[in-house]
């Protein structure tokens, strides 16, 4: 009994810690400029997620060593050290993104300016990860952000024409759209999915946390039903945004905007849910990659890293940490629009997908780690698969980034 | 992993009909040195090599620290990463830290060395955060879990 509400609660975690502030801008963009027609793009990439963070939980499972420490020892000190500076960019450009949802979230509720509530904002972020304890916080986020559920609730009291929307389902762009915005906005979506921090987070949560063989199912639940039921949020998001938005021809740039369809469809009450699940999912997701910045950098060195020893003995991780934080902010004081800065963290996410889950695919092969927890041939289809989907998206990141004008 | 029994010989390619042997590359270089309670060392950055009377190279340390694998990326990034390393240290053109391989108890996805981490000396980058930074701010010294 203990275990299944062990398993429950691990599952419910994994949905509501699913979304961030990636999942919010990319699918209520897609949304309100291509309809449904870009839900094929969410359901491949959580099925991707999950095909690689399954194969991620059993190497560390059987390692004892998160992916990032394998990275360098597969990809060798240089390729590692380009997949360090590519993956740590990233993870702080989504970091400053996850503040600004934070804070964006907390705008909306109180009408005082975004900005002012930022350094407030990371200022909390970084006291949580310095003293509290972290599975607590993990947990409780995760648990909120299930109030995220409120998009898919407000579908039902949307006036929602099923049929247009199902014809859009697979279907070309619409005549307002070019192909190089729909490629533009599936990179995105794609890439928000297998956001690369996740992993990272993942694996090194596993360490941390001592994971054994008989975690294997708890692990393998909260990926199996955890994520899809994630996607299942994101694709709410994507729904109500396609029923307010499309029709209009608005397109979205605020998280404002993102929201406003609960609003319409729940009034008050369902505006303050949304906002507390904004909330949550963005501060999870802030502390995540917070600390994912840290283990990126202290796993290539071979640093002391993690929450289960004092600060003190982790002066390296934690000062990476605080760094990381520092820059986030910093970034957002530009007064770069946030949904803009989550826009490029998406895109540049994409860029390094290719050298964070290539290790993984090829660890997972071997015998000497896995001994009979080596990937199978089912595993090794899908990975190769969703390898080659990897690397198409993160070649044409870049260029339809330059060719869409950031998706104008 | 392969577990040695002796000294692994540098110029032997991984074998697998005989188990003894370690592939430097594959088995050693880039792998988390651990201590015996499980803290962590660094990593294997590079290995210096002597030759025995025989005239067979074998491993005789492990190199660790950033001024060992700067050297080993090499080009400019590593040069700057070597030049940032020895420019934390307080003493002129100080040697890396040196773990002899004879403290090596087991390869494994770790390789653990059989002595206490407190045997060694502090890394540099570590000590001057520890005592500039980290260690000023409250709490520093409680594990949060």
């Amino acid at each position: 009994m203990k275990r299944l509400i062990g398993i429950t609660l691990g599952i419910l975690t994994a949905i509501g810690g699913f979304v961030d502030i990636g999942d919010l801008v990319a699918n209520s963009q897609a949304g309100a400029r291509f309809g449904m027609r870009l839900a094929w793009v969410v359901v491949l990439g959580v099925i991707g997620i999950c095909v690689f963070a399954e194969m991620a939980g059993r190497v560390t499972v059987t390692s004892r060593r998160p992916v990032f420490d394998l990275i360098r020892e597969r990809l060798g000190p240089r390729l590692g050290l380009v997949t360090l500076v590519g993956g740590y960019l990233v993870t702080v450009l989504t970091l400053g993104a996850e503040i600004g949802g934070v804070a964006l979230a907390i705008h909306l509720a109180t009408s005082v300016h975004y900005l002012l509530w930022m350094p407030i904002v990371a200022f909390v972020l970084w006291v949580a990860l310095w003293r509290v304890k972290f599975e607590t916080l993990e947990r409780m986020f995760g648990l909120l952000g299930l109030a995220l559920a409120v998009f898919v609730i407000a579908i039902f009291s949307l006036d929602v024409d099923w049929s247009t929307l199902g014809h859009e389902l697979g279907s070309r762009p619409p005549d307002s759209e070019s192909w190089t915005t729909y490629g533009y906005f599936a990179v995105a979506l794609f890439a928000s999915a297998m956001t690369p921090y996740e992993v990272f987070f993942f694996s090194s949560g596993g360490v941390e946390e001592g994971w054994k063989r008989s975690d294997m199912i708890t692990q393998r639940a909260n990926v199996f039903i955890g994520f899809p039921l994630g996607g299942l949020l994101a694709l709410g998001v994507m729904v109500c945004s396609a029923v307010v938005f499309e029709p209009l021809m608005v397109s979205v740039d605020s998280l404002g905007q993102t929201v406003l369809p609960v609003a319409l469809g729940l009034g008050k009450l369902g505006l303050a849910v949304v906002l507390l699940g904004v909330f949550s999912a963005t501060f999870g997701a802030a502390m995540e990659t917070g600390l994912s910045a840290g283990y990126t950098v202290a796993q290539y060195f071979g640093w002391e890293w993690g929450k289960r020893v004092a600060p003190r003995q982790a002066a390296r991780f934690h000062t990476v940490v605080l760094v990381s934080i520092v820059i986030g902010a910093a970034l957002l004081l530009t007064t770069i629009n946030p949904v803009q800065l989550t826009e490029y963290s998406l895109i540049f996410s994409a860029v390094v997908l290719p050298l964070t889950y290539l290790p993984i695919l090829v660890v997972a092969n071997d015998r000497d780690y896995l001994g009979d927890q080596v990937n199978g041939r089912i595993h090794n289809t899908l990975g190769v698969i969703f390898l080659v989907v990897i690397l198409i998206a993160a070649i044409a990141a870049i260029p339809l980034l330059i060719a869409t004008g950031a998706g104008q | 992993m392969t577990n040695h029994s002796s000294s692994p010989s540098a110029d032997t390619p991984r074998d697998a009909s005989r188990p003894g042997t370690l592939w430097i590359d594959f088995d050693l270089l880039d792998r988390q040195i651990i201590d015996l309670a499980g803290n962590k060392l660094g990593k294997v950055d590079d290995i210096e090599l002597v030759t025995g009377a025989d005239g067979r190279l074998t491993v005789s340390d492990l190199l660790v620290g950033q001024s060992a694998l700067g050297r080993r990326i090499g080009g400019w990034v590593g040069r700057c990463m070597h030049g940032i390393a020895e420019r934390l240290r307080p003493e002129q053109d100080p040697p890396p830290l040196r773990i002899p391989f004879e403290h090596v108890t087991q390869i494994d996805s770790e390789i653990t060395v059989g002595l206490r981490a407190e045997l060694f000396p502090t890394p540099p980058l570590e000590s001057w955060l520890r005592d500039k930074l980290i260690g000023r701010i409250p709490g520093a010294r409680d594990e949060s879990q």
